[in-house]
């Protein structure tokens, strides 16, 4: 017990001459540093302002079909100083000044003395601040050479060097597809592909703990800390652009938009089979000259003209209406519907009094087509099961073109096609005869280009796109295969019989001009009315918009395009004259810059040799050359196998002899060419001059001299 | 007693993990929490096992423990892994696991000395039989921990010392063994001018002299001192806390400023409350426990927490230099929150058995 007790005294003591004071002790300090001492620690806690901020990831590239770099983030680098870094010591400060304001004077900014950087580096130092630039937008390996100087080296925490990494989006090809390739700013909408595939893109931001050192200025200094997030960069996309189709289509309406002086112009490739856009060219008027400045292609929506003119006339073949050879009453070029008079432009119809439901097309009679869709769907008690335009209107339905074809671009316009007969789309009489020619209707270059895509495809309809792939750090992640839209858009005639109107536009048609000799190409021009509706007593205040779409070649085709320009203020306004050309030039350049599209010329057979053609003389392992002319399917006479050989000509066929060459002795290297005479003497020790240029002719040393290091002179010729 | 423990570890991990979620939201949060939470169950779980095992078992294993201890000590100072330049963790192989070696030997430590002391209570006295034996053993753990880790054999030096006072060592040779502790400090203060990288004079002499000569503190202590002053009274209620961001080690050695922050300065005040609390209940304790190395032991480990819990306010308050000592159960950090529970298990466990022995009799 006694034990016991002692323990417990001991214990008691304990407690109170030590835990319990201390105890108290740390609680009275602690009220001392929360109460007493609060307001001015409060205030100290405000005046060293953290934040975790955003840090921006390196955005992903974005690439041509070839692997061209369309965009690229170049990262470059903001270089501080943090002379009163935590870490910093003061004895490393002063090791290591002068060395570092030498270094600093020497490579960064000579417009300073040594001795004057080290003295605004104290003053710095002295004063307190934290963050002093040193140099700003410096590359990557600018910063890894200016981290190495003395005392930077020890890092941000004991050195105070500081490097922000930034990043500056670049295209390397300048104008080049640059509205398709778009761009994400702040404060602007995004556009193109980088503000549809901004997520994919941008990665992911990081946060990095930064100390506020101006409030005032809001500027910001990373902290070194292990609680950085570091950013995650953002992936690749690789599109279909193909960067020569590009440069071809875009220097091609470039010509045109400023020959014609239009307000704007687009012209866009697209690959037949898969629906993949190899160029897309937009140029709008700017203060001088024209730039990409908006995506018309995709964006807007026009009222198309006579290119629309395929989708009536696909209407009425599906429907069984006409046949191609059935004869139309064109009315002298001018037909009233109710009060309204809707006229041909061209001189066809005025010089014969009637034509072919082809020649209707392929003239683009707007007469003829006009009247042809409300003969047939104009009245609901005719032959059309009562159900008038309605039918028509689900005719260009099931053409698709009624719905946008969901490119991977924002702001893809919708098409605008009024239901029929409905009040609220203002349907009227004169509405049918209208929309057959393309008015009272808006659909964009692009959703019209699809269109005519299907009918060169067979009628399969592809599903325009413009990303092949996503890749990661150079693997695929995501890849985008061409996508059917829809199976067929019309029947197997009426989509071959499509075909050969279009065709026949280029052989005899309104495009007859544009034809070329060495391949045929399809398509239908356009001259729509624009601004026609300001009209004020009769006079038209608006020009026009001249179009060509199409396809090539005609039999096989590979390619289709668009071409549209808007308001040609010079040198003509048909579509045939303003945007034909530009479809031409684009189809005859891609053409012949394109391999798959031509014949072999050397598919014929081999010409027979002659004698100067041979290789004679040349020499070589046996075997070898035997293969060789084996394959070559040169005549030879063959010579017992092994070693050395030599070829000698024979009127038109070759004799190989053996060239023997014996190990300790001079060879006979008469006929070989250099490379081959210089590796069968210096092998055997002998020093080699040459004099001249072509096969040895005459050789210094006798063949079958012993060898013994002399020096040997060729002679070549 | 279990209620209370529990109550106030919660609390503190619920400010720990506030602190975690807000820091480490991007991405690596859930990782980060759960690792902890992974971590504070299976404390748990070595807590209730070792409550459920007889305290006898660890008289047994003392001396085990302690010759363990020693190779992992060397073993660590040789090649231990380093952080912040200093040498304290082994890299368990396979598991990945780094583990702090001087909280394991903190524990085989009090459980030496406490059955030292309870074995030759008898002759307690004697200088050659008893004095000899105990002392021994903590001089040399101390100094094989004080290279890298003095904070932590200070700590456990002086825990040795004063249960030596509680177990009836004369108070003469208790101030012998201050003397001595004092001369291995001296000869380790001698050495460190030879081995630079092993001992770790230079942040020992910046610490102190950082605390001397700056009378605000660090950037650390700065921001502290800011995280309690942010509390006032109240707090700022749970979750809030601002400081946290931009103090480093809030969540292990600076989380008494989080606290005060968050529940306020009374806030603080209870965790303190609670360790004397804990000090007063295992006194308790001892007045009723029959067997001397089940109050020793429990009373030596107690000692440790306690101890090691001022020492931890004490430099969140800046009333000592910055040591690198966690909040015994409330800090973040895997070994020391294992050890800290295994510690409770066995208090919890001597008290369970002097619990059932006070209620038969």
């Amino acid at each position: 017990m006694d034990i016991k007790n002692e323990v417990l005294y001991r214990i008691y003591f304990l407690f109170f001459a030590l835990v319990l004071p201390v105890a108290i002790l740390l609680f009275y300090k602690t009220i001392e540093v929360g109460i007493v001492d609060g307001p001015s620690w409060r205030n100290a806690g405000q005046s060293m302002y953290v934040e975790y901020r955003p840090i921006e990831a390196e955005r992903g590239n974005i690439f041509s079909q070839d692997g061209s770099l369309l965009a690229t983030s170049i990262p470059y680098f903001d270089l501080y100083m943090d002379p009163n870094s935590t870490g910093m010591k003061e004895e490393d400060f002063n090791l290591y000044i002068d060395s570092l304001a030498w270094c600093l004077a020497t490579y960064v900014d000579p417009s300073y003395t040594p001795g004057g950087y080290k003295e605004f580096l104290i003053e710095k130092r002295l004063s307190g601040a934290r963050y002093v630039p040193i140099k700003k937008k410096v590359s990557y390996a600018e910063k890894r050479f200016i981290e190495q100087f003395p005392l930077f080296n020890l890092g941000q925490m004991r050195g105070g060097f500081i490097a922000r990494k930034r990043s500056e989006r670049k295209r390397p090809f300048g104008l080049l597809a640059q509205r398709t390739i778009g761009y994400v700013r702040e404060g602007a909408k995004p556009v193109g592909l980088e503000g549809y595939f901004n997520d994919v893109l941008g990665g992911e931001e990081g946060t990095q703990p930064m100390l506020c050192v101006d409030r005032a200025n809001d500027i910001w200094m990373p902290i070194e800390d292990l609680d950085a997030v570091e950013p995650q960069s953002g992936d690749d996309i690789q599109t279909t652009i193909d960067v020569n189709l590009q440069d071809i289509t875009e220097e091609a309406l470039f010509r045109a938009v400023e020959y014609h002086d239009a307000d704007w112009g687009t012209a866009m490739l697209m690959e037949v089979e898969t629906g993949a856009i190899k160029a897309i060219a937009n140029l709008g008027r700017i203060k001088e000259g024209w730039w990409e400045t908006y995506n018309h292609a995709v964006g807007t929506a026009v009222e198309p003209g006579s290119t629309w003119k395929l989708a009536s006339m696909m209407a009425l073949l599906e429907d069984g209406f006409v046949e191609l050879e059935d004869s139309v009453y064109l009315e002298e070029g001018s037909i009233q519907f109710y009060e309204e008079t809707l006229e041909d432009a061209t001189y066809f119809s005025r010089e014969v009094d009637s034509g072919t439901v082809r020649q209707v097309f392929e003239m683009s009679s707007n007469v003829g087509v006009a009247k042809l869709v409300d003969r047939y769907y104009g009245r609901k008690e005719n032959i059309n099961r009562n159900e008038g335009a309605a039918r028509y209107i689900s005719r260009i339905k099931q053409f698709n073109l009624n719905l946008p074809v969901g490119i991977e671009i924002e702001g893809e316009a919708n098409p605008y096609i009024k239901e029929a007969y409905s009040a609220e789309d203002n349907w009227s009489g004169t509405t049918l005869p209208w929309m057959s020619i393309g008015y009272e209707l808006r659909v964009t270059p692009l959703q019209l280009l699809n269109f005519y895509n299907a009918v060169a495809n067979g009628g399969r309809l592809m599903k325009p796109y413009l990303v092949s792939e996503i890749q990661s750090n150079g693997s695929v992640d995501e890849q985008f295969r061409p996508t059917v839209l829809k199976k067929s858009i019309a029947s197997e005639q009426t989509i071959r019989q499509a075909q050969s109107l279009l065709e026949g536009v280029v052989e005899r048609g309104t495009a007859y001009k544009l034809k070329s000799e060495q391949y045929r190409f399809a398509g239908k021009t356009g001259t729509a009315q624009i601004n026609y509706k300001r009209t004020r007593r009769g006079k038209r205040v608006g020009g026009y918009q001249a179009s060509f779409v199409g396809y090539f070649p005609a039999d096989d085709p590979k390619y289709s395009c668009i071409v549209v320009i808007n308001n040609p203020r010079k040198h003509g306004f048909y579509g045939s004259d303003v945007a034909g050309p530009v479809f031409r030039e684009i189809a005859d350049r891609c053409y012949h810059s394109i391999l798959d599209l031509h014949e072999p010329f050397n598919l014929r057979r081999k010409p027979v040799l002659a004698t100067e053609q041979l290789p004679a003389y040349d020499a070589g392992e046996l075997e070898d050359m035997e293969a060789l002319l084996a394959a070559l399917d040169l005549e030879f006479f063959p010579e017992a196998p092994g070693g050395m050989g030599m070829l000698l000509p024979e009127n038109d066929s070759l004799k190989i002899v053996p060239k023997p060459l014996p190990a300790k002795q001079v060879p006979d290297v008469v006929g070989l060419g250099l490379r081959d005479a210089l590796y069968a003497l210096e092998n055997r020790g002998l020093q080699v001059k040459v004099s001249g240029a072509g096969r040895v002719i005459r050789q210094s040393l006798k063949p079958g001299t012993p060898v013994r290091g002399q020096v040997i002179w060729l002679k070549l010729g | 007693m279990i209620i209370i423990l529990a109550v106030f570890s919660l609390l503190a991990v619920y400010s720990s993990t506030g602190t975690l979620a807000y820091r480490f939201r991007g991405g690596n949060t859930e990782a980060f929490l759960f690792k902890h939470g992974i971590i504070l169950f299976g404390g748990l779980v070595l807590t209730y096992i070792c409550h459920m095992l007889h305290y006898m078992v660890f008289n047994r294993s003392a001396p085990v423990l302690l010759v363990i201890s020693i190779p992992l000590l060397i073993y660590t100072i040789a090649f231990g892994a380093e952080l912040n330049e200093a040498r304290r963790w082994i890299e368990v192989p396979l598991v990945g696991i780094t583990f702090q070696s001087s909280d394991f030997a903190k524990l085989a430590l009090v459980l030496y000395v406490a059955r030292a002391i309870s074995s030759k209570q008898d002759y307690i006295k004697d200088f050659k039989s008893a004095f000899l034996p105990i002392i021994a053993p903590i001089i040399f753990i101390c100094a094989l921990i004080a290279p890298a880790d003095l904070s932590t054999a200070i700590l456990l030096f002086f825990t040795a010392l004063f249960m030596m006072v509680v177990g009836r060592v004369s108070l003469k040779y208790v101030a012998l063994l201050m003397v001595l502790g004092l001369v291995t400090f001296s000869v380790l203060v001698i050495l460190g001018q030879f081995f630079p990288e092993v001992v770790r004079l230079e942040t020992w002499i910046s610490r102190v002299r950082d605390f001397v000569i700056n009378p605000e503190g660090s950037y650390q202590v700065e921001q502290a001192k800011i995280a309690i002053a942010n509390g006032e009274w109240f707090g700022m209620g749970p979750g809030n806390s601002i400081q946290r961001n931009y103090l480093p080690g809030s969540f292990s050695d600076f989380i008494y400023a989080i606290i005060c922050e968050e529940y306020g300065v009374l806030g603080g005040g209870l965790i303190i409350g609670l360790y004397v609390l804990l000090f007063f209940r295992v006194a308790r304790l001892v007045t009723k426990s029959s067997k001397a190395f089940g109050a020793m032991v429990a009373m030596g480990l107690t000692i440790l927490l306690v101890f090691q819990a001022f020492a931890n306010i004490a430099v969140a308050v800046h009333l000592v230099p910055v040591t690198g000592l966690t909040l015994p159960m409330v800090s973040m950090g895997g070994t020391s929150v294992l050890f800290t529970c295994i510690a409770f298990g066995v208090i919890l466990s001597v008290s369970k058995y002097v619990e059932s022995i006070t209620a038969e009799s």
